[in-house]
């Protein structure tokens, strides 16, 4: 029997991005519909399996109504659907726990359907089981926009060994962080110091507020924080280092720049100065006080008493490219 | 200076005045400007019967085009009312208050009560009212006796066009709420109507025909059929008094029983339903108040308790007529 | 986030005011000596004091069944409240209006509801009447995810977007319209925020138990609307402690469901907890906020209960302005 995991979190994009900048949004019926195309993908491979855990944001609900009346409709060829028995609290608690969960009952791929967020929360548990990464956040950057049905067949084709995961895998960075040497979780994409005393909305969108930012890796084609990075710098998601930026706010700072900080809002943020930042290499922020932003939202309030420590780390997560994995299934013919 | 105008262009003059004299009176109701947001003429219906017309060249904005949403738009229009200003909300058909009765009767209506005093709600609901249209069942009711039930609601139910104008121009001053009735078939009488700005108060009734023999109390439409009547009873020496209250809240209440105390005989003619309708009422406050002076039993003529029918013989036969008030009027007559 | 420590001071008294006053209304409602319905607001403070600390003046709320709250954070005096629920001459309705029609219109608060669904029509109102007079304030409609199901919310939610009025929508998704679940009462797996994709206004779901995240959010939804952009959606996950009513005995509910809430959620634990940590605001402030609040109470209970009932006369008053 094989396997595969879901984790589709009800609450991304829907926060007050849409509010600031049209961000877009996706309704808890379009993440309904999201999962039951990867189902008709992985069924489509032979899956057996498929877990979720239940959320209170309506996905599994839905889900189950729409496999109800899928039975009656047409011939069954999606995987059958186990809910995770577990507490559910509607916190950031419950994906944690739903990952270890799989894990445990084998999960071979997890398929993740979320923001950055999202992606930051199941790499801290998920180990080595490699991700296939859907964006249904908005101002994503870790995971990309996908057709589920065809992410379904990838993670379902990775899962039942039809490719070689060594080949179709990507190995990523993430940053660690300690608060008074208490690790947290840490993230895939950022780290960001804001003078923010609160973290209220938890989306950082006032670059006055910016004073530090840690990347491990920053295309020029981002949106949010990242694109910083990516307009200065630019570092590849393979790269062994990261990027450290000092930022202030544009009348005090060194150098001006207009970055897309969020979808529909492009503003000005102020440079201090850039420096490459090494594998492993110890760090502790500079600000006394403020809240750190962990892959683009405010996570920990810290005052002067507090310290924080970021280091760059080899042992992200593991991704599935899609593309590779049809590409070889092209190559092989496996779904003729 | 006085010239012969129609109803509808004495409640257009009324508007037009009133809302060139006091910039805190704004219009909302569906196709009240008509197609103003279309590809065609801006101002192409001016309302269903083209009331309206030509006022948003002269005011712009301070005319609203509203959805199809009674709800919406009439609990708007009491909203405002009281944040400053002073809407002229039409609701096409009387009929229709069955879609948004809730904001009238319950929120309107009840503020000033409600809130200790403290409200003052001065809206204006322009609304159709009546049969002989064709219209069948659900355009053509005469429900103003709903309103008039309710404590908190003014209802003006005017026959001419004189005080169709004066009336409403006292409705858009009125500082409560008033339910404003136009009776469809009177759009087109003509009357001598004063170009300059007037207001009628509420509660006075109009002597529209003096008398010693019986007391005809008419309302709206009804006025006219009773005054037809009335003329042929006066070739047999029957002199009739009519009484047109004019508003049935607040109600002229010793007008008519002054009147009855002089005649010592009523009949009262009204095109609203029988059960608790207007005549039911008139009669009851005749009776509980004038009983010693009546000579005999009080006629009503109203329609039968029965819907509106389509049909034009059926609808005719629906209507009270001359003939119907005449035999009423006899039979008051003869008695005592 | 402009919450300096006077704001923050203020977001904490207005919280504990309205705990406080429905913790005491409770109390006092078992002992009979209040008639009528009462709807209790505690636990959701949060929304209330996060929308309307965002809020001048110039601004209007319209409120719903549960409406103390509301009426609180937006200034209405808490002793006339008091003396409403009670019926007494004093109320801030003269005792014609009672705990479902407190309002104030001077203070911008348009009243409570016994209507669901009965406040957003004439918000749409108050966003037409602010945009034609130019006063620069924003109105905003508080509903429950009951209110959020009528037609009327509905119709407002079309109505705003088209007339691109000043208005902001704030469904208060509690879990429960009486005892019906919203999850399964409201389309969409009972969140009410997707509706807003569907009339082309922003919808934002937030932790209704976080003060931060409403009042930083809210203040955005405000000066967008204040700047002439347009209506916004905020739906606020939150809990009630008490019944639907008073004498509600929630056996709908699941059990130990307000005990979790009540130690996991509590908006007014959170806040004083985050305030705290950093000492800009000591224990000591809070007692003392803590003690002047149980005071204000106290002496609106009193005083409720000592004032006279309206006179006879007041029967016949204040239907109309003149008739």
């Amino acid at each position: 029997m094989t396997t595969i995991g879901i984790l589709a979190n009800p609450a991304a994009a829907r926060d007050v991005r849409r509010l600031i900048a049209r961000a877009s949004s996706i309704s808890i019926a379009e993440r309904c519909a999201i999962v039951q195309r990867a189902l008709t993908g992985l069924g489509a491979v032979g899956i057996d399996r498929v877990l979720m855990m239940f959320d209170r944001g309506g996905i599994v609900s839905g889900l189950e109504r729409a496999i109800e009346h899928h039975r009656r409709d047409v011939p069954l060829r999606w995987p059958e659907l186990e809910i995770l028995e577990m507490p559910v609290t509607g916190e950031a608690r419950d994906t944690l726990k739903a990952v270890q969960l799989m894990r445990r009952k084998d999960a071979k791929v997890i398929m993740v359907l979320g923001g950055d967020g999202t992606h930051r929360l199941v790499a801290h548990e998920c180990g080595t089981i490699p991700l296939v990464c859907i964006s249904t956040g908005t101002n994503n950057v870790f995971p990309e926009f996908q057709e589920s049905t065809v992410a379904g067949i990838a993670a379902g084709a990775v899962a039942k060994g039809l490719v070689d995961r060594n080949e179709v895998c990507r190995q990523n960075k993430r940053l660690g962080i300690r608060v008074n040497g208490q690790p947290q979780i840490g993230a895939l994409i950022d780290i960001c110091i804001t003078s923010d005393n609160w973290i209220g909305s938890r989306a950082v969108w006032r670059t006055e507020n910016l004073r530090e930012l840690y990347l491990t890796f920053a295309e020029p084609d981002a949106i949010g924080l990242s694109s910083i990075g990516g307009l200065l710098k630019p570092v590849g998601r393979e790269a062994e280092e990261g990027l450290v930026i000092e930022l202030g706010p544009c009348d005090t700072s060194r150098q001006k720049l207009e970055v897309p900080i969020a979808p529909g809002l492009i503003e000005p943020v102020g440079i201090n100065g850039v420096r490459r930042l090494m594998m492993e290499e110890p760090g502790r922020i500079r600000s006394r006080s403020g809240t750190v932003a962990l892959d683009g939202e405010r996570e920990i309030e810290f005052a002067k008493n507090d310290t924080v420590e970021i280091v760059l780390e080899r042992d992200g997560p593991l991704t599935v490219d899609v593309s590779k994995v049809m590409k070889k299934l092209a190559t092989k013919g496996r779904l003729s | 200076m006085a010239r012969t105008i129609t109803f509808k262009e004495a409640i257009h003059e009324a508007l037009d005045q009133e809302m060139a004299r006091d910039e805190t009176v704004i219009m909302m109701g569906e196709d009240i400007v008509g197609g103003l947001h279309a590809d065609g003429e801006d101002d192409a219906w001016g309302g269903v019967l083209g009331i309206t017309k030509g006022l948003y060249a002269k005011y712009g904005d301070r005319l609203l085009d509203t959805p199809i949403s009674e709800s919406a738009f009439i609990g708007a229009a009491v909203g405002a009312a009281t944040c400053g200003l002073r809407p002229v909300a039409e609701l096409m058909f009387i009929d229709f208050m069955g879609v948004c009765f809730d904001q009238i009767f319950n929120q309107a209506a009840k503020f000033r009560y409600m809130f200790g005093g403290k409200a003052e709600t001065p809206v204006v609901i322009r609304t159709m009212v009546g049969a002989g249209f064709r219209a069948a069942a659900q355009h053509s009711q005469g429900l103003y006796p709903v309103f008039t039930h309710i404590p908190g609601l003014k209802v003006v139910l005017p026959s001419t066009p004189y005080d169709a104008k004066g009336l409403l121009i006292q409705s858009i001053r009125d500082n409560d709420p008033v339910i404003f009735c136009e009776h469809k078939l009177l759009y087109s009488i003509e009357g001598d109507v004063p170009e300059e700005s007037y207001a009628i108060p509420f509660g006075e009734a109009n002597f529209v025909r003096e008398g010693d023999d019986v007391t005809v109390v008419a309302l709206g439409g009804m006025v006219h059929v009773a005054g037809e009547a009335a003329e042929k009873l006066a070739g047999d020496g029957i002199q009739c008094e009519i009484i047109d209250p004019r508003t049935t809240s607040p109600l002229d209440e010793d007008s008519i029983i002054e009147s009855v105390e002089k005649t010592g005989r009523l009949v009262v003619v009204d095109e609203s339903s029988p059960r608790c309708g207007m005549a039911a009422d008139i009669a009851s406050l005749v009776a509980t108040q004038a009983f010693d002076s009546l000579k005999g039993p009080i006629q009503n003529v109203t329609p039968p308790h029965t819907p509106v029918p389509f049909c034009d013989e059926l609808e005719d036969l629906y209507i009270p007529d001359a003939a119907q008030v005449e035999t009423a009027v006899r039979r008051v007559a003869a008695g005592g | 986030m402009d919450l300096n420590r006077q704001k923050l001071l203020e977001a904490y008294e207005m919280m504990k005011t309205i705990r406080e006053f429905e913790d005491r209304v409770h109390v006092e409602f078992a002992t009979g000596e209040i008639s009528g319905f009462v709807h209790l607001y505690a636990g959701e403070e949060a929304s209330a004091a996060g929308v309307c600390l965002q809020l001048d003046d110039r601004d209007k709320i319209a409120s719903t069944h549960r409406g103390h709250g509301h009426c609180i954070a937006k200034g209405v005096e808490v002793k006339g409240m008091m003396a409403e629920i009670y019926g007494k001459q004093i109320g801030t309705c003269r005792g014609k209006g009672g705990s479902m029609h407190i309002a104030d219109l001077d203070k911008g608060m348009m009243g409570a509801n016994g209507i669901v669904g009965g406040g957003p029509p004439l918000i749409c109102g108050a966003g037409l009447a602010a945009k034609t007079l130019g006063t620069g304030g924003v109105a905003v409609a508080f509903v429950g995810d009951g209110g959020s199901n009528q037609g009327t919310t509905l119709e407002s939610l079309n109505l705003a977007t088209i007339w691109n009025l000043p208005c902001i929508f704030v469904v208060e998704n509690n879990g429960y319209a009486e005892t019906t679940p919203s999850k399964w009462s409201v389309s969409l797996s009972g969140n009410a925020v997707d509706r807003a994709a569907g009339f082309g206004m922003p919808g934002v779901v937030l932790d209704g138990h976080d003060f931060f995240a409403v009042y930083e959010t809210a203040g955005e939804a405000v000066d967008r609307a204040r700047n002439g952009g347009g209506p916004t959606l905020i739906e606020c996950k939150l809990n009630r402690y008490y019944g639907h009513f008073e004498g509600d005995t929630q056996t709908y509910r699941g059990p130990d469901e307000v005990k979790k809430v009540r130690e996991a959620k509590d908006c007014l634990a959170l806040f004083s907890e985050k305030v705290t940590r950093d000492g800009t605001i000591s224990g000591a402030d809070l007692q003392e906020i803590d003690d002047r609040v149980m005071q204000l109470i106290e002496d609106s209970v009193v005083e409720a209960k000592a004032a006279p009932k309206p006179p006879a006369a007041d029967l016949l008053t204040d239907v109309y302005v003149s008739y």
